[in-house]
């Protein structure tokens, strides 16, 4: 009897739980879900106003489960939340989801859900989600996160079909730094509240990703 | 002329201050490179704080050419005060030991004799400058290797490592001409006082003032534009995102206008003088 109890309860609560969650983005979900792994080729350029960086090029490589790898002959600044295409931090625990309506980027019409953490293990507040019906993959993403300001990600893709983006948009908040011209010496005792008078500044970098190599589960 | 620079070099290469010079500008180089790794891994702290809330880094920006830059930025105030007193010296050496005199017993022309003595100093500042290049990117390539340079000047600047090299190397040329100027103000200051300590100390004085007024806005752009000590930090001008050739030509010909003329006033000087 008891466990029959535990069942319906357990089946109560999932089915409500289910019923908080979109189901489109469940099947995008899903269809992320199917990446097990994936290398690409990374271009990246930079654009923000206080800093100066030529075009980089690195190498990812991305494990269900693990967190994605990087290698570069040079030196490169990988945004922290630009290349979670697998969006695997999203959903990586408990969640509702809010629909939105639709939002229209460039003439398109995309479907917008703001997903909801309910556990607090979740490094975000809360994130917005534009998703590309049809072809059943996100187009857009803002995040709020607690602790790393909002981040925001513009996803285009090659074919109606690609499932991961060729090329990324990732919008940030940064603090601009004030240091001095000659940092050597005793220049280099810098009261670092002081420089950070000027607050918050946004910054982008672009990334171009190519040759995609994709083991599906 | 050619006799009397062969005469000159030949006293610089048989001096023995000379080499202490020269080994206490190698370990000075050595002691920055020690302390600039320690600085390195303080002031990419600072500089990449703010990102490293945003970003992963991949790879390191403590290597060879990072270090080099730090090297510049500190070895524009020892070189030239070690310079300084050994260009200074094949002077006043003369005056104490009173060789001067038995020189121009001799049918020597004074002005050619202390011009020989001008193009000596030069000629051993630009070996001095390439020895510390050569020694700097040895030491700094060979312990730490290469890598992108990061640089903040305004701006967070990045170099690729070919990139930095070249602008390295476009400093290390600048330097060399702002180390032939204080090399030759010094041999003029030697003509002027004589006297081997009262030189140095008016020299080392010429040195920190003009270090001084570097960072000192005159409130005028033309003054502040052409005004000697101004001209002396040109070579951070390759740190720039986008090199402004245009200042660095003008600053590079006004310095060597200002080379001109204080050789010019230590030959005339040295011409006027009598030998006493």
């Amino acid at each position: 009897m008891k466990r029959i109890v535990t069942l319906l309860l357990v089946s109560f609560f999932s089915a409500l739980q289910a019923q908080n969650i979109d189901p489109d983005l469940l099947r995008v979900k899903q269809r992320l879900d199917s990446i097990q792994q994936f290398s690409a080729d990374l271009k990246l350029d930079v654009d923000i106003n206080f800093i100066h960086m030529p075009t980089k090029y690195a190498k990812m490589n991305y494990s269900q489960g693990k967190p994605v790898k990087f290698s570069s002959t040079d030196f490169v600044m990988i945004p922290k939340r630009g290349l979670d295409f697998s969006m695997n931090r999203l959903f990586e625990y408990a969640f509702i989801t809010v629909p939105r309506g639709e939002e229209t980027r460039k003439g398109v019409r995309y479907k917008a859900v703001n997903i909801i953490p309910t556990d607090k293990r979740a490094d975000f507040s809360i994130a917005l989600v534009l998703l590309d019906i049809p072809n059943n993959r996100v187009a857009e993403t803002e995040i709020n996160t607690k602790k790393d300001g909002t981040y925001n990600l513009i996803l285009n893709y090659e074919k109606k079909t690609s499932l991961l983006p060729n090329l990324v948009e990732v919008g940030f908040e940064i603090e601009k730094l004030k240091i001095p011209l000659n940092f050597m010496g005793k220049d280099t005792d810098i009261d670092r509240k002081k420089m950070r008078a000027e607050g918050m500044k946004t910054g982008k970098i672009f990334l171009a990703i190519s040759n995609y190599l994709i083991k599906h589960l | 002329m050619k006799a009397l620079i062969k005469a000159e070099i030949y006293k610089l290469v048989r001096q023995s201050k000379t080499y202490y010079a020269l080994a206490s500008l190698f370990m000075i180089e050595a002691i920055i490179l020690f302390s600039a790794y320690f600085q390195g891994k303080n002031i990419l702290d600072i500089l990449l704080d703010n990102l490293k809330k945003s970003f992963y880094f991949e790879g390191s920006l403590l290597n060879g050419n990072l270090l080099v830059y730090l090297i510049l930025n500190t070895l524009w105030f020892h070189l030239p005060l070690i310079l300084m007193i050994i260009v200074s010296g094949t002077l006043t050496t003369e005056y104490k030991d009173r060789t001067i005199q038995t020189t121009m017993l001799q049918p020597v022309v004074k002005w050619k004799f202390i011009l020989s003595k001008y193009l000596v100093a030069i000629g051993f500042t630009l070996l001095v400058v390439l020895f510390l290049a050569l020694t700097s990117f040895a030491l700094s390539y060979g312990l730490f290797g290469k890598g992108d340079l990061i640089v903040y000047i305004n701006t967070l600047n990045f170099f690729e490592a070919k990139d930095a090299f070249l602008r390295l190397l476009y400093a290390f040329l600048w330097g060399a001409l702002s180390m032939v100027f204080f090399s030759v103000a010094s041999l003029t200051i030697a003509v002027i006082f004589k006297e081997a300590t009262k030189t140095w100390i008016v020299a080392a004085l010429f040195l920190v003032i003009s270090n001084l007024l570097l960072k000192v806005d005159f409130g005028n752009a033309v003054f502040n534009q052409l005004f000697f000590a101004k001209l002396n930090d040109t070579w951070q001008s390759f740190f720039y995102y986008r090199i402004d050739w245009a200042t660095v030509y003008l600053n590079s010909i006004l310095l060597l206008a200002y080379i001109g003329l204080f050789m010019g006033l230590g030959i005339w000087l040295f011409h006027k003088k009598d030998i006493g």
